[in-house]
């Protein structure tokens, strides 16, 4: 028997979006490619210089010789096929684009909105743009990057999505946020 | 309690982030060591006041095991290293 499976956001139906537009605004990403890097046994390095060498993948920090790859370029489809080809022994790819949500927070007031739930310094000397680290978001374990000055990116598990933007737009309620899905 | 570690790779964090194990000073035994240094391996601790070392695991950060050497009196954190310096740094 053939079924049509459909693809439905994690957050589909549950976002409890606020479309007027405010001053910060939390946006979810519809389609992300994001990809699971772990690095072969000494080849960090090289592991590395690969990700940063093409301008196709933003290579996420997680841990030593681990990253989350997220692209725009490529198609969650794709991502995990061509990193593999790229990577060869190098790195072992795990395609994460259906287990993961990616959002992105942006605004005057972020830094001070993710204080609310966050025991990281977030002071962009402490915490400069194209910084990456896991951190615990209230009782969850999230990876946040500095995407700007006021930007910050978030990918969290699909099923701590939902948790997840419940809690930003509780840390957020001395803060006008907007929360929405991303057009593209 | 020490309240916050400076984690090597993610930087200075909340304790929450952590998990302890325990001691990091035992030495595991050879495996034909005579069964008393198994014992005193697996169960006796000493319970000193004042600078130890434990292990520590980061589990809602980079998920690596660290050591901290921290003062259980004063709670004063000296040093936090990753578990695989010892044996010259991650694979």
């Amino acid at each position: 028997m053939a079924y049509d499976y459909q693809t439905v956001h994690a957050l589909e139906g549950t976002i409890g979006a606020v479309s007027e537009r405010r001053a910060n605004h939390l946006s979810v990403h519809r389609a992300s490619a994001i990809a699971s890097v772990l690095a072969a046994p000494g080849r960090a390095a090289e592991a590395a210089g690969i990700l940063v060498a093409s301008g196709e993948f933003e290579a996420r920090f997680v841990a030593p010789g681990e990253w989350l790859v997220l692209s725009d370029v490529h198609a969650p489809e794709t991502l995990g096929a061509e990193l593999s080809v790229r990577l060869g022994d190098f790195a072992f790819v795990v395609d994460q684009s259906h287990g993961r949500v990616a959002l992105t927070l942006a605004g005057p007031d972020a830094a001070r909105i993710l204080a609310n739930g966050i025991g990281a310094d977030l002071h962009i000397d402490a915490f400069p743009v194209g910084r990456a680290a896991n951190v615990l978001c209230n009782h969850l374990s999230v990876n946040l990057a500095r995407t700007g000055g006021d930007r910050f990116g978030i990918v969290v598990t699909r099923s701590f999505a939902g948790a997840l933007v419940d809690d930003l737009k509780v840390m957020a309620r001395s803060h006008e946020l907007s929360v929405d899905f991303d057009t593209r | 309690m020490a309240s916050l570690i400076t984690c090597p790779h993610c930087g200075t964090r909340p304790k929450e982030e952590f998990s302890i194990r325990g001691d990091a000073t035992p030495v595991r035994p050879a495996p034909m060591a005579p069964d008393e240094a198994w014992n005193d391996y697996a169960h006796v601790r000493a319970n000193p006041r004042g600078r130890i070392r434990e292990h520590w695991q980061h589990v809602s950060g980079c998920r690596r095991w660290l050591v901290v050497e921290r003062d259980n009196f004063t709670h004063e954190v000296f040093a936090v290293t990753d578990a695989t310096e010892s044996r010259g740094g991650a694979r």
